[in-house]
């Protein structure tokens, strides 16, 4: 690689993974909770 | 090396890469769906092409991942290099399995008669002010569209019509689509699943592109400082024996530019450290019947002169040497590719 190209690789890529690393974190972090599990099923009363 | 225009220059290595390659990702797909079936069978038509989506997408998740780790493992350990020499077909079969993951996602929307929620996804304007709720596809879609400039760009034509340094920044793009696809994933069917699958994949081939990316320009940052020079200006490479037989040690020359000074026995010549093909490192290649072979993709070139030996046309930028005081010194100032420069030491 050119000392130019080595450059632009080095500038911009710790910006694209600092981006990212934020993105994903963010995602995980606001993820909605599972949803609950389905009351079980009532029973009907007997005599 | 080609001397003319083939639609794909394949040779045996190439073969052998090209049907691993495939073999691999037939022997996922395939594992991954017969898996998936086994644990959950499918319940109607759109839940089994859901399990292909998922993998295909998985699929070209990883080898976009392995994509961006090759170049990284083939500096730190030469071991690594056999997977750069092809690393063009690698890219071009992501997209295509990219494509594949698309084409089912598609397919899931018109078995459904459904296509119009699609659209409607695709151009809700008010989602894409939102975080969680981002429409994902449209993440997919742009890496997908950034993949099929790089499959399409990917020829030795497009490389010589463009450039090395043009093309190395425009394939650099890899990098924007491999952020899209982690977002499209994040932002997509990880907030729907909660299997912890789905995050320990993007979390493991992020984290692991990161660290070695870290790591290689860590150990890269070394090789950029300017080597002492003397009052003409010229570098001390060291004594010829400091330089490995059929070897090369790289030098930086003031304007930050590698210099690789090369020993063939008694002869002593000083190339540019960019291959003319792809700019790949010169000076991590060896010599072998007296033409140095960038470790990349196998272009040679004779060390005397720079020049790739007939019937090829690719020359290098020499660079004067002399010995003084039993040391070996390198003019930094390039002569015009092709200029005969290297000197004997014997």
């Amino acid at each position: 690689m050119r000392r130019a190209h080595r450059a632009v690789h080095r500038a911009l890529w710790p910006v694209l993974a600092l981006a990212v690393a934020l993105g994903l974190t963010m995602a995980l972090a606001l993820r909605p909770p599972p949803d609950p599990p389905a009351p079980p099923a009532t029973q009907e009363s007997k005599p | 090396m080609s001397v003319g225009f083939r639609a794909v220059q394949w040779n045996r290595a190439k073969l052998v890469y090209d049907a691993i390659l495939v073999a691999c990702v037939v022997l996922y797909i395939g594992g991954y769906l017969l898996v998936a079936h086994w644990l959950e069978p499918p319940k109607d038509l759109p839940a089994a092409i859901d399990g292909r989506i998922r993998a295909f997408g998985s699929c070209a998740f990883i080898m976009l991942t392995i994509i961006l780790c090759i170049g990284p493992l083939a500096r730190l350990d030469r071991r690594f290099l056999p997977l750069l020499y092809n690393r063009r077909h690698f890219g071009v079969l992501t997209f295509l399995v990219a494509l594949a993951h698309a084409s089912f996602m598609v397919e899931w929307f018109a078995v459904q008669n459904a296509l119009s929620n699609l659209y409607d996804e695709l151009t809700k304007l008010a989602d894409y002010a939102k975080f969680i709720g981002f429409p994902f596809k449209t993440l997919g879609l742009a890496a997908l569209i950034v993949l099929f400039l790089l499959a399409a760009t990917s020829h030795d034509f497009w490389l010589a019509f463009l450039t090395p340094p043009v093309w190395k920044g425009l394939h650099m793009a890899a990098y924007v689509a491999y952020g899209l696809v982690i977002m499209h994933v994040a932002l997509g069917v990880m907030q729907s699943d909660r299997n912890p699958l789905i995050p320990a994949m993007l979390v493991g081939g992020f984290a692991c592109v990161t660290v070695l990316h870290l790591v290689t320009g860590w150990r890269e940052r070394a090789g950029d400082r300017g080597t002492a020079a003397d009052g003409e200006g010229w570098l001390k490479v060291g004594p010829p024996l400091s330089i490995p037989d059929k070897r090369a040690r790289i030098v930086t020359a003031p304007d930050g530019e590698r210099i690789a000074v090369f020993r063939d026995g008694d002869e002593i010549g000083a190339l540019s450290n960019l291959c003319a093909h792809q700019n790949g490192p010169i000076g991590e290649g060896r010599i072998i019947d007296g033409c140095v072979i960038c470790p990349w993709h196998g272009y040679f070139y004779r060390l005397a002169d720079g020049c790739a030996p007939p019937p090829y046309t690719e020359k290098l930028v020499t660079y004067r040497v002399r010995l003084s005081n039993g040391v070996v010194e390198v003019n930094p100032r390039p002569l015009p590719p092709g200029t005969p420069a290297a000197i004997r030491c014997g």
